[in-house]
C-alpha cells in the first residue's frame, strides 16, 4: 500500500482537492461545455510539458520551444495558406502542412540536440540562443506579419470527434501514453534517467550519451511540432509570436509535477498532474473574473507554493 | 596530555563506544585503525567537539575538556584535519588559509580585505609547514599534497597542541605522504600530539609511536609501534589472523591470450605493449600520476588516443567504445565511484542493471521486460553480497563505501564479462569489505575470466596478481611474474626517476 | 587573417568582440565614429547594469529570472510617481529600494523556503510582472521630461547612462574582488556545503547577491526608461536572459564560482551591444537583428566549449 501511495505525487492530492474546490466555489466550472474547454488547453500544454520532461530528466532544458511553436506554425502556414500554397488540392496542403510542421520541429530539435550533444555546450546555453535565433527567424520569414486563410478542415479538425472523443484529446492520450512507453518501457527510457543521474558513469556503462541526448531534444521539437498544429488549428493563424507567452507555464508545469531540475528524476505521470493543475488553475481564475495580472500573481505564489510542497514531501519519503 | 576515561557514546538504543581509555601525549603520534564502523569517527568527532559523549570524561591540558562546538573545540587547541578536504580551488592559497577571518581594513574600509595583512599572516602560516609558495597562488593549481599540507596550515591559525589526521593520505601518492610525514616528525618535534588515523597500516607503522586498535566500539589494544607488526594489528582488527585476507590462490593461467595492445599512445602515456591471458590477473602497480588509470581509460575508449594494435581473443579491434566493450565483455570499474561510477541519486536496480540493457531489447526503442532484469539484477546483489533495504526506492548514496563499491562491481558482474579492469577496486572501503570483494575476483577467475587489476598498495597486488606490471613516468618500465614477486624490486621500478626516461 | 585567429584563441571574447568591431569598421564607415562609439556605449548602459546584477547570482551558483520584472515594476513605479509630481530626489531612491526589496525577496524566499532559485524567481517573474500590470492598469505609461534628462544629459561631456553604467561597474568589480563579501560570493559559489563548514553565514551571502542582483535590475530599468521616454506592459521582459547571456559570454559560469565583472561581464554586454549596433549601421533588415544577434552569440558559446574541451583533455594528467 505504501509503494501505491509513494508512486502517486503528493501534487495529484493537492490538484484533486483544488478541482473539487474550484467546481464548487467556481459558477460555470463543472460544466460539460468548460470541461472540453480544459481539455483543449490541457492537451497541447501537456504534450509540451511531455518533451520537456524528457530534457529535464536529462540535467538539460530547454528554452527554444516557445520559438519551436513559432517557427512550425509559420512554416505549416505557408504551405497551407491558400495565398502561398503550392498545392492545389486542400488534402495535400494539409497532409503537408502537418508534415512540415513535424519536421520543422524535429530538425530543430535536432539541432539543439546535436549542439549539446556533440559540442559539448550547455543546454542552457543553447537553447538561450537558438530560441532567439527561430523566433527571430519567424519574424523575418513573415516580416512579423501573420498567416490567415487557411484550409476549412484544418482549421475545423479540433472540433470533430473520433470515436465519440474530439481529435486533440484522442491524438493527446496516445501521444502522452507513447511518451510514457518509451520512458518506463525501453532501453532509451533507463538511458535517459542514466544520463541526467550522472552523465560520466553513464559512459563508462556504455550509455549511447550522445544518441540519448540528440533523441530527447528530437523529441522535444516534434512536440513543439505537435503543439504548433493545435495552436495553429484553434487560432487559424499561422503566427511569428504564437507561444510566445507559454514557456514557463511549460516548464512550471514540469516542475510543480516535481520532476527535477538537475535531471534524473521525474516521471511522465507526474508532469501530467502539473500540467493538469496549471491549466486548471488558469481555467478557474479566469471563470472567477479574475483579471489576467491578479491570475499572474496568484499563479506566481501557486508555483512557490507546491515547490515548498514537493519538498516537503521528498524529505518524508527519503527519511521513511 | 590528552586523557580520556571510560567513554562511552549510544546513539538512541545502540551504543557505538563502550568505554575508552586513551592517552595521547605532548609529542607523540598514536595511530588509531580499526575496521568502518569501529567507533573511529565517533569518537574524534567528540573530541572535535562535534558531540559530547554520554558518559566518560575527557582532559586536555591538565583541564576537564567539554568543547561546545568544533570552533571551540579548535581554539582549545584540537586541530582536526578532515579526510575531505575544506577548501576553495577558485580562490587563492591565502585567502583559504584565513577563509573565515580575512583581516580587512579599519574605518570606512571595515569591509574590504587588506591585502597587505592577508598576505603576511598566510606567510607565516606556510612557514609554519615548509610550503614554499606564493600566496596568490589558486589552490586549484596545486597538488593534491600541497592542498592537504595548506590543510594543515589552516590548523595553525591557532595554537593547536593536538592534531586530529582522519586519513590524510587517501589522495595522496607514497611520495607525496613522505612529505606529509616529514612534516608530522617536525610538528612531533615541537611538542605537538597528534592522532593518525589511516587503513595504510605500512604508514602507521612508519610515523607513529603508539598503535591503539578499535573493534565494535572496544579498545582491543594499545601498546607501542615498535613492538607490532602488520599482522599483529590486522589481527586486532577483525579479531583472526591475516592470511584469510588473501584468500588461496586458484589454478593455472591458460596459455590464450585475451587482450594483446601493441603501440599505445595517450594524453602523457605510451608507447606501451602488454597482454592479459585468459584466467590471468595482471597486476598495474606505480605511483599516482604514472599513468595507470590514463591507460585503462585510453583502451577503454574514454580517453583519445592511438595504437599499432589491439587484439582481442586473436582478432583485431580497430573501433572500441565503453559500449563496444562491454559488449565483448570487457568492463571498467573507474577509480572513483562517486564520480563516474554510481547514480548515487538512484536506487540500487537502476545502478546495477545500467550496462546490461542491450542483453535484454533488441533495439533501444523495443520492449524492455523489467521482471527479467529484476531477477538478474537480484541474484547479483545476493552474490556480491550487498547489505541493502530493497533494489528500488533507497538510493545507493545511502550505503556504506564498501556496499557502494559492490553495487558498481553487481552492474559489471551482471554482464558476464570476460575482462574485469579493476581500478583501485578497494580504495576506502574496510577490511571486511575489502576481503569479500578479493573473494569476488577469485570466483570470477576461476570461471576463466581475466582480471586487470590497477592499484597502489603493494600488498594488495601482491596478494592477488598472477603477474605484475610496473609504471612510472607513463611507460612500463618493469614486469615480474608471480614466482619472482620481490616488493623491494617493484618498488624501485616505481620510484627510480632514471627508469622513467627508458621506453 | 592567421592572426586575428590566434588573436581570437588568446584573447577569447575579447579577440572576438575586436574581431566584430573590425568587420563592422571595414563594412560601413559610419561605424567606427566617436559619435557612434558613444552611442554603443549608451545603448550598452542598462544590459551592462543588469548583467553586473546576474553576475553576482550567477557568481553564486544561482539564477534570478525575475529581472525583468523587477526592471518593470521599477519603470512602473517610476512613471507612477513622477507622472504625479513627485521629484527626482524622491522618486529615484525609491526605484532603487524597490529593486533591492525585490532582490531581498527572492534571496529570503530562496534561503527561507529552501527552494532551488530557480523556481523561485520564476514564480517572483510571474508576481513581479502581475503587480506591475496590476499597477499601470496594463497600459503604456509616457513619462515626464524629468526622467528623460536623465536619459540626455551629460556631464564633463559624457552621457549620464554612461556614467550610471561606469559607477556601477565600478562599484561591482571592487566588491567582488576586494571585499570579505565579494570574497565569500566565489567560495559559496563553489560550494556552499563547503562554505557552511568553513564558518561562512551562506545564506546571508545568498541573500546579499540576490539583494544586488536587484538594486542592478532597478538601476538598469531608470537607466533604460530613461532613454525610452515610456514603459510598455512588455518592458524588461526576456532582459534575464539577455543579462545571462552577456555575463555567460564574458565567462561567468552557470554552475557558480567562476567569473567576473571586469572585463568578463562588461566585455560580454558590450560585445551584444555592438552587434545590435553594427547591423543597424549596415542597414541590416530590422527582422534579422534578433536572428544574427541569436547565431553570432551561439557561435560564440560554441568556439568557447570547444576551447574548454580542448584544454580539459590536456589537463588529463
Amino acid at each position: 500500500m505504501k509503494q501505491r501511495l509513494q508512486s502517486i505525487s503528493g501534487i495529484t492530492y493537492v490538484c484533486v482537492v483544488y478541482y473539487v474546490l474550484a467546481a464548487l466555489v467556481t459558477p460555470g466550472f463543472f460544466s460539460i461545455n468548460n470541461t472540453w474547454n480544459l481539455l483543449y488547453n490541457f492537451f497541447p500544454l501537456l504534450i509540451l510539458a511531455g518533451g520537456q520532461t524528457y530534457v529535464m530528466l536529462t540535467a538539460g532544458i530547454d528554452l527554444s520551444i516557445t520559438s519551436i511553436i513559432a517557427v512550425c506554425s509559420v512554416v505549416g502556414g505557408f504551405v497551407m495558406s491558400a495565398d502561398t500554397t503550392p498545392f492545389a488540392s486542400e488534402g495535400s496542403m494539409i497532409f503537408f502542412g502537418i508534415i512540415a510542421m513535424l519536421l520543422t520541429g524535429v530538425a530543430i530539435g535536432l539541432f539543439n540536440g546535436l549542439s549539446v550533444a556533440s559540442f559539448q555546450m550547455p543546454a542552457f546555453m543553447v537553447t538561450l540562443t537558438t530560441m532567439m535565433i527561430f523566433s527571430g527567424f519567424a519574424v523575418w520569414l513573415t516580416q512579423s506579419q501573420n498567416i490567415y486563410n487557411l484550409p476549412e478542415a484544418f482549421v475545423d479538425f479540433p472540433y470533430r470527434s473520433v470515436l465519440g472523443l474530439p481529435t486533440p484529446v484522442l491524438i493527446g492520450i496516445v501521444l502522452v501514453l507513447l511518451g510514457y512507453l518509451l520512458l518506463r518501457r525501453t532501453i532509451w527510457g533507463e538511458w535517459i534517467y542514466a544520463v541526467g543521474a550522472n552523465r560520466a558513469a553513464a559512459t563508462v556503462s556504455g550509455v549511447n550519451v550522445g544518441k540519448t541526448l540528440l533523441l530527447v531534444y528530437a523529441m522535444s521539437g516534434l512536440s513543439g511540432g505537435i503543439a504548433a498544429i493545435f495552436y495553429t488549428a484553434r487560432l487559424e493563424t499561422g503566427s511569428p509570436v504564437m507561444g510566445q507567452n507559454i514557456l514557463l507555464d511549460v516548464i512550471g508545469a514540469v516542475v510543480i509535477g516535481g520532476t527535477s531540475l538537475f535531471g534524473g528524476r521525474g516521471k511522465i505521470s507526474w508532469t501530467i498532474t502539473g500540467a493538469l493543475f496549471m491549466t486548471i488553475l488558469d481555467n478557474s481564475l479566469n471563470l472567477l473574473g479574475l483579471s489576467f495580472f491578479l491570475i499572474m500573481i496568484i499563479k506566481g505564489i501557486i508555483i512557490l507554493g507546491t515547490a515548498v510542497f514537493n519538498r516537503l514531501q521528498e524529505r518524508r519519503w527519503t527519511s521513511a | 596530555m590528552l586523557e580520556l576515561k571510560g567513554i562511552r557514546k549510544r546513539f538512541g538504543a545502540v551504543e557505538v563506544l563502550k568505554g575508552i581509555d586513551l592517552t595521547v601525549g605532548s609529542g607523540e603520534i598514536v595511530g588509531l585503525v580499526g575496521e568502518n564502523g569501529a567507533g573511529k569517527s565517533t569518537l574524534m568527532n567528540m573530541l572535535g567537539g562535534i558531540y559530547p559523549p554520554s558518559e566518560g570524561q575527557m582532559s586536555f591540558a591538565g583541564r576537564p575538556f567539554a568543547p561546545q562546538d568544533p570552533a571551540d573545540a579548535f581554539v582549545k587547541g584540537i586541530a582536526f584535519i578532515h579526510q575531505e578536504l575544506n577548501l576553495f580551488p577558485n580562490l587563492s592559497i591565502e585567502e583559504n588559509l584565513l577563509l573565515n577571518d580575512l583581516p580587512t581594513h579599519h574605518g570606512i574600509g571595515k569591509q574590504v580585505v587588506s591585502r597587505q595583512q592577508l598576505r603576511q599572516h598566510a606567510q607565516v602560516l606556510l612557514k609554519r609547514i615548509g610550503l614554499d609558495l606564493p600566496t596568490s597562488m589558486l589552490v586549484g593549481a596545486l597538488t593534491n599534497a600541497q592542498q592537504q599540507l595548506v590543510e594543515i596550515a589552516k590548523a595553525f591559525r591557532g595554537a593547536p597542541q593536538l592534531i586530529i589526521f582522519d586519513e590524510p593520505t587517501t589522495s595522496l601518492s607514497r611520495h607525496e605522504s613522505e612529505i606529509l610525514f616529514r612534516l608530522m616528525s617536525e610538528l612531533r618535534d615541537q611538542g605537538i600530539g597528534m592522532i593518525f588515523i589511516s587503513h595504510h597500516l605500512q604508514e602507521v607503522l612508519s610515523i607513529t609511536d603508539k598503535v591503539v586498535v578499535l573493534r565494535d566500539g572496544e579498545l582491543i589494544s594499545q601498546n607501542a609501534t615498535s613492538s607490532l607488526t602488520k599482522e599483529t594489528i590486522v589481527e586486532d582488527m577483525v579479531g583472526r589472523s591475516m592470511d584469510k585476507l588473501f584468500p588461496k590462490k586458484r589454478g593455472e593461467v591458460s596459455d590464450q591470450m585475451l587482450l594483446d595492445i601493441r603501440g599505445l599512445r595517450g594524453e602523457g602515456i605510451g608507447p606501451l605493449d602488454f597482454s592479459i591471458a585468459k584466467g590471468e590477473v595482471l597486476g598495474f602497480y606505480g605511483l599516482v600520476g604514472a599513468g595507470r588509470t590514463e591507460t585503462a581509460r585510453a583502451v577503454f575508449g574514454l580517453d583519445p588516443s592511438y595504437h599499432n594494435a589491439i587484439r582481442w581473443l586473436g582478432e583485431d579491434i580497430s573501433h572500441f567504445s565503453p559500449a563496444a566493450w562491454i559488449k565483448k565483455g570487457a568492463v571498467f570499474l573507474t577509480e572513483d565511484r562517486r564520480v563516474d561510477g554510481l547514480m548515487l541519486g538512484r536506487p540500487i536496480l537502476p545502478n546495477v542493471q545500467l550496462a546490461s540493457l542491450p542483453r535484454f531489447a533488441k533495439r533501444v526503442l523495443s520492449r524492455l521486460s523489467h521482471e527479467a532484469i529484476r531477477g538478474q539484477v537480484k541474484v547479483e546483489v545476493e552474490k556480491t553480497r550487498v547489505k541493502h533495504l530493497d533494489l528500488d526506492t533507497s538510493p545507493v548514496a545511502q550505503l556504506s563505501g564498501g556496499n557502494q563499491q559492490k553495487v558498481v562491481l553487481a552492474r559489471w558482474l551482471m554482464t558476464h564479462p570476460k575482462l574485469l579492469i579493476l581500478d583501485e577496486p578497494t580504495k576506502g572501503i574496510d577490511i571486511g569489505a575489502k576481503e569479500e570483494i578479493y573473494d569476488l575476483i577469485n570466483q570470477i577467475v576461476e570461471k576463466g575470466s581475466s582480471v586487470w587489476l590497477i592499484s597502489s598498495e603493494i600488498e594488495e597486488l601482491l596478494g592477488m596478481s598472477d603477474r605484475i606490471v610496473v609504471m612510472n613516468g607513463g611507460h612500463i618500465t618493469a614486469e615480474f611474474d608471480r614466482r619472482d614477486f620481490d616488493e623491494k624490486a617493484i618498488l624501485d621500478a616505481a620510484l627510480d626517476r632514471l627508469n622513467a626516461e627508458a621506453p | 587573417m592567421t592572426k586575428l585567429f590566434t588573436i581570437v584563441k588568446r584573447q577569447g571574447i575579447i579577440g572576438l568582440w575586436l574581431l566584430l568591431i573590425l568587420g563592422f569598421s571595414l563594412a560601413s564607415e559610419s561605424f567606427f565614429t566617436a559619435q557612434n562609439l558613444v552611442n554603443i556605449l549608451i545603448q550598452a548602459s542598462t544590459l551592462t547594469i543588469i548583467a553586473v546584477g546576474m553576475t553576482f547570482v550567477l557568481l553564486s551558483a544561482g539564477i534570478d529570472l525575475s529581472f525583468g520584472s523587477i526592471m518593470f515594476l521599477a519603470g512602473v513605479a517610476a512613471g507612477m510617481l513622477t507622472t504625479r509630481g513627485v521629484g527626482l530626489g524622491v522618486a529615484v531612491p525609491t526605484i532603487l529600494i524597490i529593486g533591492l526589496l525585490f532582490g531581498l525577496l527572492n534571496g529570503l524566499l530562496i534561503v527561507r523556503l529552501r527552494l532551488i532559485p530557480f523556481i523561485v524567481t520564476l514564480a517572483t517573474f510571474y508576481m513581479g510582472r502581475g503587480l506591475g500590470l496590476l499597477l499601470s492598469d496594463t497600459r503604456a505609461i509616457n513619462l515626464p521630461e524629468a526622467i528623460l534628462q536623465i536619459g540626455s544629459s551629460r556631464i564633463l561631456g559624457v552621457p549620464v547612462p554612461v556614467w550610471i553604467m561606469i559607477l556601477v561597474v565600478l562599484i561591482g568589480h571592487l566588491i567582488l574582488s576586494r571585499t570579505v563579501f565579494g570574497r565569500y560570493i566565489y567560495a559559496v559559489g563553489h560550494s556552499k556545503e563547503k562554505a557552511a563548514k568553513a564558518g561562512l553565514p551562506v545564506n546571508r551571502i545568498l541573500i546579499g547577491t540576490y539583494a544586488m542582483g536587484g538594486l542592478c535590475a532597478g538601476v538598469g530599468g531608470l537607466v533604460a526608461i530613461a532613454q525610452l521616454g515610456a514603459v510598455s506592459p512588455s518592458f524588461g521582459l526576456q532582459s534575464e536572459f539577455l543579462a545571462i547571456a552577456a555575463a555567460v559570454l564574458g565567462g561567468t559560469s552557470l554552475f557558480g564560482g567562476k567569473g567576473g565583472i571586469f572585463p568578463g561581464t562588461v566585455v560580454g554586454a558590450f560585445t551584444m551591444q555592438t552587434i545590435q549596433n553594427g547591423l543597424v549601421i549596415v542597414n541590416a533588415d530590422p527582422y534579422l537583428h534578433q536572428l544574427v544577434t541569436g547565431a553570432v552569440i551561439f557561435l560564440i558559446v560554441w568556439v568557447d566549449s570547444r576551447q574548454n574541451a580542448k584544454k580539459k583533455s590536456l589537463s588529463l594528467n
